[in-house]
């Protein structure tokens, strides 16, 4: 699979970039219970990756490396904050140094280059339509997935993490822009994803 | 507050978000006026509902939680007070490790072998027959009749396994195996008797802790039948050869085997 082989070059270049000692090390207590919270998100971090990737091997290869990239920078994680949010950012990192550059995205490119006002007559015109909201209700997970994997990797981000809970705040943290932009970004995502999904339900 | 300031602050007000009771009061009085309003609310909920309830979730692998478990604690270790710290502990404990290498084989064959009188060997039996029942894999030859397992063993022991009977329809062999009895190889056969496993063991007799008395007449030699943990268990030996026959077969259909193997019946 040539997904495979563009991961398998990024992962490479990923491992010998942070393999080094550049970061600080932290407690060995700390670092181990730190581990062990790190751990639990273990299936939500993959979840997103397989989002990001849209394959089983970079998903993998993503997690593998958010773990190793989260484990040399431990010291830098402020106890008592949110270690999912963090874990999230450096996931994110990791994908856009070492994944995106690499992949054509099939997509819009980001949101934020879309103008929000050209979408509003057709939003408004399908969302007056009850039928259309009965087809948004019966859509299967499946159409779904299809659908978000056809957003831009932001749009999809932004829709995920806001799935997974997080503020705005943190959300923001994660993507590193202002929560403005977050907020305008996860309304445009959404909206395309509906029309997406109105079509799929057609 | 209009259409232009509510519909931004729709997901807000569904996540909760907002905080400031005024604006909350306003967003839900608006959605009650007005319809284009309340359907974009109901469109943001159906969404959310879709996602939430069947976005399919994919799970990380169980191989990848375990890599990654195992790179946590293992990778955190590389601080220049590593080696030290653990160099240290580990001395003595090689130290301890090294002596138990040499003094375990002898203490070993002194436990086992000199019980006197067969336990030792009749509790060898019964653990390799165990040993056996719960192996995956306990063939290293399956049969094709004792012409075809007999000639296996070439090489592969530092004796010739003699047995005398080669199975039939009431004990048909199954295969063969090496093993260890005791501190020697042996050479393994399984028979069965309708669901009954049972395994013969063949071995060099010399040097074993062979039970004195209470043997019983087997052909022309004399065996020694016993139970240990709910397993019959018949020894004797024949020439250079030990035998070791187990099962949870009854002991007289065991005794009808021991003695086809001892060429007696």
């Amino acid at each position: 699979m040539a997904g495979d082989a563009r991961g398998a070059s990024w992962l490479l270049k990923a491992r010998k970039e942070y393999s080094g000692d550049s970061m600080e090390h932290g407690g060995e207590g700390s670092r181990a219970a730190l581990g062990h919270e790190a751990l639990a998100y273990a299936d939500t971090l993959y979840n997103l990756a397989r989002y990001l990737t849209g394959n089983q091997t970079d998903a993998e290869d993503l997690v593998q490396d958010t773990y190793t990239r989260a484990l040399q920078g431990a010291a830098q994680f402020t106890p008592g904050t949110n270690l999912k949010a963090w874990l999230f950012r450096i996931l994110r990192n990791t994908f856009i140094s070492h994944y995106r550059r690499q992949r054509h995205n099939p997509t819009i490119g980001g949101l934020d280059t879309v103008d929000p006002t050209a979408q509003g007559p057709t939003r408004e015109e399908w969302l007056r339509d009850d039928l259309e909201l009965e087809r948004l209700r019966k859509v299967v997970g499946a159409e779904i997935e299809r659908a978000l994997m056809t957003l831009s990797e932001e749009a999809r981000t932004v829709i995920l993490l806001d799935l997974e809970g997080l503020t705005e705040v943190e959300v923001a943290q994660i993507v590193g822009c202002a929560v403005g932009t977050v907020k305008s970004r996860l309304a445009r995502a959404r909206a395309a994803l509906r029309l997406l999904l109105k079509d799929y339900a057609r | 507050m209009n259409c232009q300031e509510v519909q931004p602050r729709l997901l807000d007000y569904q996540r909760g978000r907002l905080l400031e009771p005024a604006a909350l009061e306003e967003i839900r009085a608006h959605l009650e006026g007005c319809t284009a309003c309340a359907r974009e609310e109901a469109g943001e909920q159906a969404l959310t509902k879709a996602l939430e309830e069947r976005l399919p979730q994919h799970p990380a692998p169980l191989a990848l939680k375990r890599s990654l478990a195992a790179q946590w604690p293992m990778r955190s270790v590389p601080r220049p007070s590593w080696w030290s710290l653990w160099g240290r502990s580990l001395v003595p404990a090689f130290a301890v490790a090294a002596v138990l290498l040499a003094v375990m084989p002898l203490y070993y064959q002194h436990a086992i072998l000199s019980q006197g009188s067969g336990p030792g060997m009749v509790a060898e039996a019964v653990n390799d027959h165990l040993r056996i029942l719960s192996s995956q894999h306990p063939l290293d030859i399956e049969s094709g009749g004792m012409h075809q397992v007999k000639p296996w063993f070439e090489g592969r022991l530092d004796f010739a396994p003699v047995v005398s009977f080669l199975g039939d329809q009431e004990f048909p062999l199954q295969g063969g195996a090496v093993g260890y009895f005791l501190d020697r190889k042996s050479a393994v056969f399984i028979f069965h008797r309708r669901l009954h496993a049972i395994s013969l063991f063949v071995f060099r007799a010399g040097d074993l802790p062979w039970p004195a008395r209470g043997g019983e007449p087997l052909g022309n030699t004399e065996a020694y039948t016993t139970v240990a943990r709910g397993f019959n268990v018949i020894l004797w030996q024949s020439g250079e050869l030990g035998y070791a026959l187990v099962s949870d077969l009854d002991r007289q259909e065991l005794t009808q085997l021991a003695l086809k193997l001892a060429g007696a019946a």
